[in-house]
C-alpha cells in the first residue's frame, strides 16, 4: 500500500519533471525560430490588448465608485425596477426567439434531409441569406409590411398594427436567426445513419413512431445546442432591438443608451458584466456540457443514402409550410430595393430617384469610409486568424491555452460590450484611439477573427501533420512550412474567411456604434439614424447600396477563386 | 505559381493602401492641415451641406457627426478631459445653457454678433442663436374632415373631449421639443395652473414618442390625428409630400426654440472653431438651411428667411424666458413625469 503511494508519487514527479523538460524544449524551439516567436508574442498582444484588457476595464469600472471598491453599481442596477425589467426582457427574448428559431430551423433541416421536396436549392439559399445581409433589412421590411402603415396590415387588412415591441422583435429575430439553427441541425441530421431508422421501420414502426422514438431523441443534444447558440445571439443582438424594439428595451440597447446616451458608465458597465456573465455562462455550458452529449455519432458512419419520405400528404403540406416561410423571407428582401425607389412609402407610391439622390449628394462618405476600412480589415483578419489557428493546432507554447480560450469565448461576447470596453480603455492617455480609423479597424478584426480562427482550426485538423513534419525534417523552417505546405492546403478556408470578414465588417453595428466619430461615421449607424428619423426611403436606399457592395465583393472573390483554382468554397 | 499569385495580390493590395497617403498618418493622426470637428444637432442634410460649404470657403478640413442634443451634451461631458469636438453646431439653446452651467463651453463674442437679433444670443457669448422655430399644433386634414372637426386653434382647445386619446407628442424628458411645450404652458399660465393643464392634457395623449419630430410625421402619415411639434418640421413634411398635414399656431401665443452654435472648451482647434462660429452667424451660412428642407426663421438681421416660413410670420409669441427655461429644465421635467406618471420612452 505504502509502496504503491510512493510509486505513484514518483511517477507524478517524473511526469512533472517531464512536463517541465518538455516546456523547456518548447521554449528553446521557439527561441530558435524568431519568426515563430514574434508571431506568438504578437498574437498574445492582440488578444491581451483588444479582448482581455477592455473586459477587465469594464469589470474595474463596474466595481469602482469614487475610487473605492464597491458593489454600488450592481445594487443600483438591481434596485431599479427598470433595469430588472430590462434583464428580464433580454432573457425572455432569448428564450422565445431561441425556441422559435430552433423550431423553424429544425423543420427546414428535417424536411430537406428526409423529404423529397422540389426546389430544395431555393430553400437552402433562402436559409443562408439572412446570414450575409445587413442587420436592418428584415426589421425595416417588417415595419414596412406589418407596421402601422404596413402594406399588408394597413394596406390589405386596414388595421393599425403596432409592430414596435416584443412581437415585432421576436418576428424579426426569428427570421434572422433560424438559419443559424438550420445550418447546425442539417449537418447533424445528415449524420444519422439511416439503417437505424430503417431497422425500426422493418420492425413495423410507423414514420411518426420512428421520428418520435429515434430521430428526435438522437437530436435532443443538437436541438439544445442550437437553442443555446441562438439564445446567445439573440440577447447580444443590438440592431434589431434598437430599430424595432420600441418600448421593449434589452440589455444590449440599454448599455448603449446609458453608456453613450447619458454617459452613466457605472450603470452601463455593471449591466455589461451581468449580460456578459449570462452569455459566456451559457456558452460554456453549451460548449463543455451539451456538445459532449451528442449521440448522433454513436450511430456510426452513414452507410448508405436515406430513403426519402414520399407520402403525398406529408410532402405537400411540408412543402407548403416551407414555401410560405421562404416567401415571407424572400419578400422581405425584395421589398427593400423597391422601397428605395418609391417616393413616400404609405402616402405616395410613385417611382422616384430622390432617395438615391440624397445618398449620393450628401451621404456618400459613410459608404466610402465603411468600404475602405472593411477592405483593409479583411485581409488582416484573414491572415491573423490563419496564423492563430495554425499556432493553436500545430504548435506548443506558453499561453496557447489562454489564446485558444479567449478566442473561443470571444464568440460569445456581445458586440456592445466590446464597444463599451474600447471606449473606456482607449479614450485616455497613454493610448488615445477613439476617433481614429485604427480603433474601427481593430473592432472589425477582433469581431471577425474568432470565426476565422475556428474555421482555420477545423481545416487544419483535417490535414495530417506528418506532411508538415516531413517538410520540417527536410530542413524547412516554420515560416517555410507554413507558407508552402500549410497555407496552400487551407486556402479554401482562408478565402471563404475573407468573404465572411468583409461582409461582417460592412454590416457590423453593435461594436462600432460606440466608436463612430466626426471623422469616421459608418454605414450601419447612418442607416439606423435614417430609420430613427422616419426616412425609411433613404434607409432602404442605403441598404440596397450595401447589399450591392457586398455582392460585388463576393462575385470578385469567386472569380478570383476560379483563377487560382479553388472550386469549393468551404462553408463559413 | 498559384501561391505567388496570391501573395502578389496581397502585396499589391497592401502597397495600394500604403500609397493612399501614408498608413501611419491615416491610422494614427487626425490632423494634417487645419482641421475642425463639429458635433451637429440639426437635421443631418443641413449640417452636411453647411460643413461642406465652410470647408470649401475656408479650406479648413471639417468633420461632422450628427447626434441629438442630449447625446452631444453627454459626449462633450464624457470627453471633458480630452475634448475631441471643437464646435457644437445646431440644436436647442437650452442644452447649451446646461453645458455652460457645467463650464463646458468657451465664451466667444463673435464680431458677427452685431448682426444677430438681440434676444437670440447669450450675453456672455457661451452660445449664439443661428435660427429659431415656432411650436404649434399639427393635425391630419382627412381625419378632421371625417369627424367633422376643426383643427384646435388654442392650447385650451386641445383639452376638448373629442381629442381625448388622439394627441401625440414627444416626452419632455427625451425631447427638447416637448420640453419647450411644457415651458411654454407654464410661462403662459404660471406654474400651478400650468401643471393643472398638463395633467389634463396628459389624459388626451395617445403616445409619447422619444424624438420631437416623430409626432408630426405620424400625423402626416395618418397614424395619429393631432400632434404638437415644431412647425418648420411640419412645413418640411408638407413639402416631402404628406399632403394631409395641416398646422396652426395657438392664439394664446406659442413658444419657440433657438438653435445655437458654440465652442467646446479646451478643444484642439479653438482658432478654427472661432472662424466657424463667425461663418455660421453670417447671412449666407444661415440661408443654407432652407435649400435642404430646414425652414426655421433666421437670427441674422440681414438674412432672408425661407418663404415657406412666412405663413408663420404673424404668429403670436409668448415672452419666452430661455434662461429661466434652461435653468429649470430638470426640475420641471421631474415634476411633469411625477404628476403625469409617465416615463421617457426608450426608443
Amino acid at each position: 500500500m505504502v509502496e504503491k503511494t510512493i510509486n505513484l508519487k514518483k511517477k507524478r514527479e517524473n511526469n512533472f519533471s517531464l512536463k517541465i523538460k518538455n516546456e523547456i524544449i518548447n521554449i528553446r524551439k521557439i527561441y530558435d525560430d524568431p519568426v515563430l516567436m514574434i508571431t506568438i508574442i504578437f498574437s498574445l498582444l492582440v488578444v491581451g490588448f483588444f479582448i482581455l484588457l477592455p473586459l477587465f476595464n469594464i469589470l474595474k469600472s463596474s466595481l469602482l465608485q469614487n475610487g473605492k471598491l464597491t458593489l454600488y453599481h450592481y445594487k443600483d442596477v438591481l434596485n431599479q425596477a427598470n433595469s430588472l425589467q430590462v434583464i428580464w426582457n433580454t432573457v425572455k427574448l432569448g428564450m422565445v426567439t431561441g425556441t422559435l428559431a430552433t423550431g423553424i430551423g429544425f423543420l427546414f433541416a428535417y424536411v430537406i434531409t428526409y423529404i423529397d421536396v422540389p426546389g430544395k436549392k431555393i430553400f437552402d439559399s433562402i436559409a443562408i441569406l439572412p446570414i450575409i445581409s445587413p442587420p436592418f433589412v428584415i426589421a425595416l421590411s417588417a415595419i414596412l409590411l406589418f407596421g402601422r402603415i404596413g402594406l399588408i396590415t394597413h394596406g390589405i387588412f386596414g388595421i393599425e398594427n403596432e409592430i414596435y415591441g416584443f412581437t415585432g422583435l421576436v418576428l424579426v429575430q426569428t427570421l434572422t436567426f433560424f438559419p443559424v439553427a438550420y445550418l447546425m441541425l442539417v449537418g447533424l441530421l445528415e449524420k444519422i445513419d439511416p439503417s437505424v431508422e430503417e431497422a425500426a421501420r422493418d420492425l413495423g414502426a410507423s414514420r411518426w413512431q420512428v421520428f418520435k422514438t429515434i430521430t428526435l431523441p438522437l437530436m435532443v443534444p443538437g436541438l439544445a445546442n442550437a437553442f443555446l447558440i441562438v439564445f446567445i445571439q439573440a440577447i447580444a443582438d443590438f440592431g434589431n432591438p434598437m430599430v424595432i424594439g420600441g418600448n421593449y428595451t434589452t440589455a444590449a440597447v440599454q448599455i448603449y443608451l446609458q453608456g453613450i446616451g447619458s454617459f452613466d458608465m457605472g450603470a452601463a458597465t455593471a449591466l455589461s458584466i451581468i449580460l456578459l456573465s449570462l452569455s459566456v455562462g451559457i456558452f460554456a455550458f453549451q460548449k463543455y456540457y451539451i456538445s459532449k452529449r451528442s449521440y448522433v455519432t454513436v450511430t456510426g458512419k452513414v452507410s448508405k443514402a436515406r430513403e426519402k419520405i414520399t407520402g403525398k400528404k406529408i410532402t405537400y403540406s411540408m412543402t407548403a409550410i416551407l414555401f410560405i416561410i421562404t416567401l415571407i423571407v424572400g419578400m422581405m428582401y425584395a421589398l427593400i430595393p423597391i422601397v428605395a425607389f418609391v417616393k413616400l412609402w404609405g402616402v405616395n407610391y410613385s417611382l422616384s430617384l430622390s432617395h438615391f439622390k440624397y445618398v449620393f449628394a450628401l451621404g456618400l462618405k459613410p459608404i466610402l469610409d465603411t468600404t475602405y476600412l472593411a477592405l483593409i480589415a479583411t485581409p488582416i483578419t484573414g491572415i491573423i486568424a490563419m496564423i492563430i489557428g495554425f499556432l493553436i493546432v500545430r504548435k506548443k507554447f506558453i499561453g496557447k491555452n489562454f489564446i485558444e480560450f479567449m478566442t473561443m469565448v470571444a464568440l460569445a461576447i456581445p458586440g456592445t460590450i466590446i464597444g463599451l470596453g474600447y471606449v473606456i480603455t482607449y479614450n485616455k492617455k497613454p493610448l488615445v484611439l477613439t476617433g481614429t480609423a485604427m480603433i474601427i479597424l481593430i473592432a472589425f478584426i477582433i469581431r471577425n477573427m474568432p470565426v476565422g480562427i475556428r474555421s482555420a482550426i477545423a481545416a487544419l485538423q483535417q490535414i495530417d501533420p506528418s506532411i508538415e513534419e516531413a517538410a520540417s525534417v527536410l530542413g524547412a523552417n516554420s515560416h517555410k512550412v507554413f507558407t508552402s505546405i500549410t497555407l496552400p492546403m487551407i486556402k479554401p478556408a482562408f478565402f471563404s474567411g475573407l468573404i465572411y470578414a468583409f461582409v461582417r465588417s460592412m454590416t457590423l453595428i453593435s461594436t462600432i456604434i460606440f466608436l463612430i466619430s466626426a471623422r469616421y461615421n459608418l454605414l450601419t449607424p447612418a442607416i439606423m439614424s435614417q430609420i430613427d428619423l422616419g426616412r425609411l426611403g433613404v434607409a432602404s436606399a442605403y441598404c440596397t447600396i450595401l447589399v450591392i457592395i457586398v455582392s460585388v465583393f463576393i462575385m470578385i472573390m469567386k472569380l478570383l477563386f476560379k483563377k487560382i483554382g479553388i472550386d469549393e468554397i468551404s462553408e463559413v | 505559381m498559384k501561391k505567388n499569385l496570391v501573395m502578389g495580390m496581397i502585396l499589391m493590395f497592401v502597397a495600394g493602401i500604403v500609397a493612399q497617403g501614408g498608413v501611419f498618418d491615416f491610422l494614427f493622426k487626425n490632423k494634417k492641415q487645419e482641421t475642425l470637428t463639429v458635433y451637429a444637432g440639426m437635421m443631418e442634410d443641413y449640417a452636411l451641406k453647411a460643413t461642406k460649404q465652410f470647408e470649401k470657403e475656408t479650406g479648413i478640413k471639417t468633420n461632422m457627426v450628427r447626434m441629438s442634443g442630449g447625446e452631444i451634451l453627454a459626449r462633450i461631458r464624457a470627453e471633458k478631459e480630452n475634448p475631441i469636438a471643437d464646435v457644437w453646431f445646431g440644436g436647442g439653446a437650452l442644452t447649451f445653457i446646461e453645458a455652460d452651467q457645467e463650464n463646458l463651453l468657451t465664451h466667444y463674442l463673435s464680431p458677427m454678433r452685431k448682426e444677430i437679433i438681440s434676444n437670440f444670443k447669450d450675453k456672455n457669448g457661451a452660445w449664439t442663436g443661428i435660427y429659431s422655430g415656432y411650436l404649434g399644433i399639427e393635425g391630419n386634414k382627412k381625419w378632421l374632415a371625417e369627424k367633422g372637426l376643426e383643427l384646435p386653434q388654442t392650447w385650451d382647445d386641445l383639452l376638448k373631449p373629442e381629442f381625448k386619446n388622439n394627441i401625440v407628442i414627444a416626452h419632455p424628458g427625451s425631447s427638447s421639443t416637448a420640453y419647450n411645450f411644457v415651458a411654454t404652458i407654464i410661462q403662459l399660465k404660471g406654474e400651478e395652473k400650468g401643471m393643472e393643464y398638463l395633467k389634463k392634457f396628459n389624459q388626451q395623449v395617445r403616445q409619447y414618442t422619444k424624438s420631437g419630430s416623430a409626432p408630426g410625421r405620424m400625423v402626416g402619415l395618418g397614424e395619429a390625428p393631432i400632434a404638437i411639434g415644431f412647425l418648420h418640421d411640419g412645413i418640411r413634411y408638407q413639402k416631402e409630400g404628406y399632403k394631409d398635414l395641416i398646422f396652426t399656431t395657438p392664439k394664446e401665443g406659442t413658444g419657440y426654440e433657438i438653435g445655437a452654435v458654440g465652442i467646446v472648451k479646451n478643444s484642439p482647434n479653438q482658432a478654427a472653431a472661432k472662424k466657424f462660429v463667425d461663418w455660421a452667424l453670417s447671412k449666407q451660412a444661415q440661408e443654407i438651411g432652407q435649400t435642404v428642407g430646414s425652414y426655421q426663421f433666421l437670427t441674422n438681421k440681414n438674412a432672408t428667411p425661407p418663404k415657406e416660413a412666412l405663413q408663420l410670420k404673424r404668429a403670436k409669441l409668448i415672452d419666452y424666458d430661455i434662461q429661466w427655461a434652461g435653468a429649470n429644465r430638470k426640475r420641471l421635467i421631474d415634476k411633469f413625469s411625477r404628476e403625469t406618471r409617465t416615463t421617457i420612452p426608450t426608443k
